[in-house]
């Protein structure tokens, strides 16, 4: 297997801090998009839930962030945890891709806060959606080239994704609310072409950064897109399932519809957190084909 | 729930990590070599690497070096041994930085002949 770095104790904490990232940013991305998209079809708790989770999101996004700095140092340092506290080691941290990945996370974090205050709040959340998404094309394999190719898809990636990611919560409550059917049935239709530029994107990507299909086979970055690409596609049956059965159940208002939707969201849930954590191992301890 | 995935995943990962990969593409001496004695010690990078911490050991415990190239990135590594290498086995280990922010760690081992 070639492409794979040491795994040690300090690897596996700055994968799930990754990971833990990851899905703060999808969320509070997530829950603004929402916000944005369903203003009009979504009951009051629905949004208010939706805005609850992009703030709390938000706030925990900045705090990983903090924690990955330390993190980082701690590992290129060698000394350890104690490398975690080093001013020069963070020094580097800082003077490295992620400091400028730190500054545009950071700015859209705080951003997205905003959604809190009314109108004009939306707006500024909206733009700080954008700057978390452009964080993540600053720092690591999004760094090769074709530069901008990989930038904007990875932002176009980010940014469907976590329209979908932030709205499973919301519409987990809403299953069980008068007009939830409705909300769900304009989602998943939304969902659908998202969905599509989602995976799109992401195909792109792994062609980009893998080279060839043979180089999936035999490198660790391949079995990890690999594995990823499996959840995926249990995430999408259990989301086609939803659209196919399960909402048109609920808007006819079949008895049990709607908690079989709710363990049917949660298990999409589950495999969000399966995706994010195999993606943030491709990201920390993989090396793309191409750069081998 | 999130412990036992990692933990399964670390599992399934156990075997791949005898093979992980080096970045740095040629050192000298070079890596599994036996050689008379090791006036300069380097390690040649494709992209510039910042090099923070290295160590050179042997059997006996670690043993000093003085390193010309800096903390500053770059292509070209280069450390001097502060005392002539007595002959056995050395293994010498890196930790530091690639361009694009990824920590990154190696190293390589060789011979002195007695």
């Amino acid at each position: 297997m070639t492409g794979l770095a040491p795994i040690d104790g300090l690897a596996v904490l700055a994968i799930v801090a990754k990971a833990i990232g990851y899905g703060a940013a999808l969320l509070a991305m997530g829950g603004v998009l929402f916000c944005f998209i369903f203003a009009k079809h979504a009951e009051a708790s629905v949004l208010r839930l939706a805005r609850q989770l992009a703030v709390g999101a938000a706030v925990l996004g900045l705090a990983v962030l903090a924690l990955r700095f330390g993190i980082r140092a701690a590992r290129i340092s060698g000394m350890g945890f104690e490398g975690a506290t080093d001013p020069m080691m963070l020094g580097f941290v800082w003077d490295s891709p992620l400091g400028t990945t730190a500054i545009w996370r950071s700015v859209g974090e705080l951003a997205i806060l905003t959604i809190l205050v009314p109108r004009i709040g939306q707006w500024i959340a909206l733009a700080g959606c954008l700057a978390v998404a452009i964080s993540f094309a600053q720092v690591g394999h999004a760094l090769g080239e074709p530069r901008a190719a990989l930038a904007g898809l990875l932002v176009l990636h980010l940014l469907t994704a976590a329209f979908w990611v932030g709205a499973l919560a919301p519409l987990r409550r809403a299953a069980f609310l008068p007009m939830g059917a409705d909300l769900l049935h304009h989602f998943g239709n939304i969902a659908a072409f998202g969905v599509a530029v989602l995976i799109a994107a992401g195909l792109a990507l792994s062609w980009m950064l893998s080279g060839s299909l043979a180089a999936l086979f035999g490198t660790a970055y391949g079995v990890a897109l690999l594995a990823k690409v499996m959840i995926v596609s249990a995430l999408l049956g259990v989301a086609a399932l939803n659209k196919a059965r399960l909402v048109p159940a609920l808007r006819t208002q079949a008895s049990g519809a709607a908690r079989s939707l709710r363990r049917s969201i949660s298990l999409e849930i589950l495999a969000v957190v399966l995706i994010l954590l195999t993606t943030a191992t491709i990201t920390s301890v993989t090396t793309p084909p191409v750069n081998l | 729930m999130i412990k036992q995935t990692l933990l399964g995943l670390a599992v399934a990962m156990a075997p791949m990590l005898a093979a992980a990969h080096s970045v740095s593409k040629a050192t000298t001496p070079a890596n599994g070599a036996t050689v008379a004695d090791v006036p300069e010690l380097s390690m040649r990078f494709d992209d510039p690497m910042r090099i923070i911490s290295v160590t050179l050991t042997s059997p006996d415990g670690d043993v000093e070096i003085e390193r010309e190239t800096g903390m500053d990135p770059a292509t070209e590594f280069r450390a001097t041994p502060l005392e002539v290498l007595a002959p056995g086995s050395y293994r010498l280990d890196w930790r530091g930085m690639a361009s694009d922010g990824h920590p990154m760690q190696g190293g390589f081992s060789f011979t002195v002949a007695g």
